[in-house]
């Protein structure tokens, strides 16, 4: 019988650095028929570093058919930064997929709107370029990106290249500018005066520190965003992503099975702020 | 359908007991140890198993199940992250369990095998015989294993119960495994009289508290809205002072952390007991922590035995051994706070 706990051992084919303190790691399954590479746009997985243990990451990149997947890490613990210190062709463990995916079949024909918070666009990229993929399947898309200084910015190529769809605007802050920035300076509440999507119809997706979300959700919901039409993945601690461990556990759900994307109005039930 | 209880002498029942042993690779029966503390070991060679015994053991039998630690995987090669699980095929009988732990045995096969299983769990259940030993007398004044729907008689999750009587002990068999060991010995048995059943029901009375009577699915409504009086909540959170005696003694907890113990290139990963109390359960990498309160953690063991598990199973998950109350060194009672939440005085 397959045993849950059992990482299935992938190569970092490619290493970028993305910021100061964050790499993205392309990740390749020594199995191509591997069932991590089954998972949907949202859900994440455990990986795993001998000596080190296991930790939740989310996927940070559409699926797609070429047998590969990222991950963007931020060096903060001793897990992140005993990965950053791996080279390419290393090998580390993976499984999964687990928890939910964003919610894909509602957004169908919908305006979307995004707001990140630093590494918090990871989660939401494999979304976003899902979409792009299907561009035609969607409304108007928004993205607000904020970031403390234009060097902390993900995917900068990448999210130049978003700019490029139709009908889609990427709005960019920071809050410490240097003499290269030109754009705006601030949190990401200062860029929504110039979202036009209609708040009574659109999704919102958020995902960043929980002070962001926290101040973001009060800003939109006086905007006429509806609590069920937003959507926050939430982060927590997690030792097995099976609801085992019980570390995630938030008020009868756990982030892990039940999340790690609920809607506003399951997070109010939970009492979470963010 | 149950099958019919059938009568052994107590001299029968250490044959069954020679038999059983000669079955398995350890026996886990409650002994006598140090200070006289009942607590479950290994007893298939030292033949100092308890046929019989007042009270309940120290620590449940969880402890065989999910130990303190327990090693899950051979790190064959970190640099590789080459693992492969241990496996746990030992055959074991347990022994003389008490229906409080019974139930608790039930409820955490439930909560492992459920959705995704629990392999490590799993392979310990299978090869395991449980059997129940009813209890005659109740074993801690503070305990309410009857007002919990778990004792003094199991009603399932054992594969054979004991129920002593004045001449003997009635037994029978609540699982296959139990049905072909009760067939295998059958000379041991004879047929149980009336008056045997008659003493069970009447020593079952004895356990019944007066006016007691918890809507435990009105209790867990209770919990979900918000409706117990923060007073309540307040008063666990400044008398618990994080000893993890609750978590450590509660036969459903079932929480965990994973860590790997590296010596070279080869190492274990293992898993130990965790626990809702503690201020560091749910921080995260970079220090945050999402509910930094303290009474909000140890709420959550209250939460989880008499909300969650009452919606999840359709009963609680808190089995009545009073354990956690006789530990507590803040004096905090689970049975209090049902006794108030469900407006029993």
């Amino acid at each position: 019988m397959k045993n849950e706990y059992l990482p299935v051992r992938v190569v970092i084919e490619k290493i970028i650095v993305e910021s100061t303190d964050a790499k993205t790691f392309v990740l390749r399954p020594e199995d191509k028929t591997s069932g991590i590479l089954k998972y949907k746009p949202g859900q994440f997985m455990m990986l795993s570093l001998a000596g080190y243990g296991e930790a939740p990451f989310t996927f940070a990149s559409s699926p797609n058919k070429d047998g590969r997947f990222q991950i963007s890490v931020r060096r903060v613990g001793s897990l992140t930064d005993a990965l950053h210190k791996l080279g390419e062709k290393d090998i580390v463990g993976v499984r999964g997929p687990y928890g939910n995916t964003f919610p894909l079949e509602k957004i169908k024909g919908k305006d979307l709107f995004f707001i990140a918070g630093g590494c918090g666009i990871a989660p939401l990229r494999p979304l976003i370029q899902y979409l792009f993929k299907n561009r035609k399947n969607y409304g108007r898309i928004e993205i607000i990106y904020g970031c403390r200084a234009p060097k902390d910015i993900f995917y900068k190529e990448e999210i130049k290249s978003w700019q490029d769809n139709l009908n889609t605007n990427v709005h960019l802050t920071v809050d410490e500018p240097d003499e290269s920035w030109g754009g705006t300076c601030g949190v990401v509440c200062v860029l929504l005066p110039k979202i036009k999507v209609n708040p009574e119809t659109s999704l919102v997706f958020l995902c960043g520190p929980a002070v962001m979300i926290k101040f973001a959700i009060g800003d939109i919901l006086k905007l006429g965003f509806r609590e069920k039409n937003i959507y926050v993945s939430l982060e927590r601690y997690m030792k097995c992503g099976i609801g085992k461990c019980g570390h995630c556990y938030v008020k009868g759900k756990y982030v892990c099975l039940d999340g790690p994307n609920f809607s506003y109005t399951q997070m109010k039930e939970l009492g979470i702020d963010s | 359908m149950r099958m019919k209880r059938l009568f052994i002498t107590k001299e029968n029942l250490e044959i069954l007991v020679k038999h059983l042993k000669k079955s398995c690779d350890e026996f886990i029966a409650p002994k006598k140890e140090h200070l006289d503390d009942i607590i479950f070991g290994d007893a298939k060679n030292d033949g100092k198993e308890l046929l019989d015994y007042e009270g309940n053991s120290v620590i449940s039998p969880r402890a065989f199940l999910l130990p303190q630690t327990e090693e899950l995987f051979e790190i064959k090669s970190a640099r590789n992250n080459r693992f492969v699980p241990i496996e746990d095929k030992k055959r074991r009988v347990f022994y003389g369990v008490r229906p409080c732990d019974i139930k608790a045995v039930g409820l955490m096969k439930s909560f492992f095998l459920d959705e995704f299983v629990d392999e490590f769990y799993q392979q310990k259940l299978e090869n395991s015989i449980f059997i129940a030993l009813a209890c005659g007398k109740r074993c801690l004044s503070k305990s309410f294993c009857h007002t919990m729907g778990a004792g003094p008689v199991a009603s399932d999750n054992f594969d054979l119960q004991l129920i002593p009587i004045s001449r003997g002990y009635l037994m029978e068999a609540g699982s296959e495994k139990g049905k072909s060991i009760l067939k295998k010995n059958k000379k041991l048995f004879a047929k149980a009289n009336l008056k045997d059943e008659k003493e069970i029901k009447d020593r079952s009375r004895h356990f019944i508290e007066k006016d007691k009577e918890v809507n435990f699915r009105k209790l867990a409504k209770l919990i979900k809205e918000d409706k117990v009086r923060q007073e309540a909540w307040d008063d666990i959170g400044l008398r618990c002072v994080i000893c993890s005696g609750c978590i450590t003694l509660c036969p459903t907890c079932s929480c965990f952390s994973v860590m790997d113990r590296l010596n070279g290139d080869k190492g274990i990963r293992m898993r130990y007991c965790d626990g809702c109390p503690y201020a560091g359960f749910t921080k995260m990498a970079g220090g945050n922590i999402p509910q930094p309160q303290h009474k909000d953690h140890i709420r959550r063991f209250f939460e989880h035995k008499l909300n969650v598990d009452v919606e999840r199973y359709q009963t609680p998950s808190c089995v009545g051994c009073s354990r956690c109350i006789q530990t507590c060194p803040g004096n905090i009672s689970i049975r209090k706070f049902i006794d108030e939440v469900a407006g029993i005085k």
